[in-house]
C-alpha cells in the first residue's frame, strides 16, 4: 500500500484510469480516519480530545493500490481535482436515452404521416 | 447485496449510515470502462447499500455525493449539509446573501 501526497496521488489515479480502459476496474474507497492507533486515541480522549480526523482515500486497479489522506483544509481542492479526473475518464457510460427515444418516436411519426394524407 | 433503485434514497440512507457510525462507515466506488458500469457501495460492516448505473447523468449525481462524503469525512459528521449549494464554506460565518431589503 503506497501512501502518497495529494498531487502525486491524483497523477497516479489518472494513469490508473487510463490504463484500465480496455479491461479491468478502478476501485476508489473513501473512509474517515484519524490515522492514530486505538491506544493513542484513548490517551488523547482521556487527556482532552483534540483528535484530528482526516479522509482516507484509497484507489486500486486490482493489482496496485495507492492511497492518500485529506484533511479539512485540502479537501475542497482535492474534491475539485478528483471531480475533474472522474469526469474526464467516465466516458463509457451511456448518454441520456431520451434523445434516442425522441428520434425513434419522430421517425415513427414521420412514417405514420407519410401513410396518411397530410392535413394542409 | 442490497441494490437500491432510487438515487435519493441511496443518498439519504448512506448519509444516515455515516452519521450513525462515522468511524466504520466507508464509501466505495467501482468503475469499469470496458463494461461502462459504475457501482457505488456504502457500508458500516453491518449493513450494506449499493447503487449501480451505466448512465452518464448519474455520474454527475455521484460527483455531488462525493462532495458530500468528502465534507462529512474531512470535517466531521456533525457538519450541516447545505446540499443545495453543495459546498458549505459559509459554515463558520453566516454570510448575508445578496437578497436584502430593497429600499
Amino acid at each position: 500500500m503506497v501512501l502518497l501526497q495529494l498531487d502525486p496521488f491524483l497523477n497516479e489515479l489518472t494513469s490508473m484510469f487510463e490504463r484500465s480502459t480496455e479491461t479491468g476496474s478502478v476501485w476508489v474507497t473513501l473512509k474517515r480516519s484519524s490515522l492514530k492507533s486505538k491506544v493513542v486515541r484513548n490517551k488523547m480522549a482521556t487527556a482532552g480530545e483534540a483528535i484530528e480526523y482526516r479522509c482516507l482515500i484509497r484507489a486500486t486497479n486490482g493489482k496496485k493500490t495507492i492511497s492518500t489522506s485529506v484533511g479539512p483544509k485540502d479537501h475542497q481542492r482535492f474534491q475539485a481535482s478528483y471531480a475533474t479526473i472522474l469526469k474526464a475518464h467516465m466516458t463509457s457510460l451511456k448518454k441520456r436515452e431520451r434523445k434516442d427515444k425522441k428520434k425513434s418516436s419522430e421517425a415513427d411519426k414521420r412514417e405514420g404521416t407519410s401513410k396518411r394524407p397530410k392535413k394542409s | 447485496m442490497v441494490y437500491i433503485t432510487s438515487w435519493d434514497e441511496f443518498v439519504e440512507r448512506s448519509v444516515q449510515l455515516f452519521r450513525a457510525d462515522p468511524d466504520s462507515t466507508r464509501y466505495v466506488m467501482k468503475y469499469r470502462h470496458c463494461d461502462g458500469k459504475l457501482v457505488l457501495k456504502v457500508t458500516d460492516n453491518r449493513e450494506c447499500l449499493k447503487y449501480k448505473t451505466d448512465q452518464a447523468q448519474e455520474a454527475k449525481k455521484m460527483e455531488k455525493l462525493n462532495n458530500i462524503f468528502f465534507t462529512l469525512m474531512a470535517r466531521g459528521p456533525e457538519v450541516d449539509l447545505s446540499e443545495v449549494t453543495g459546498k458549505e464554506q459559509t459554515d463558520a460565518q453566516p454570510t448575508k446573501r445578496g437578497r436584502g431589503r430593497k429600499q
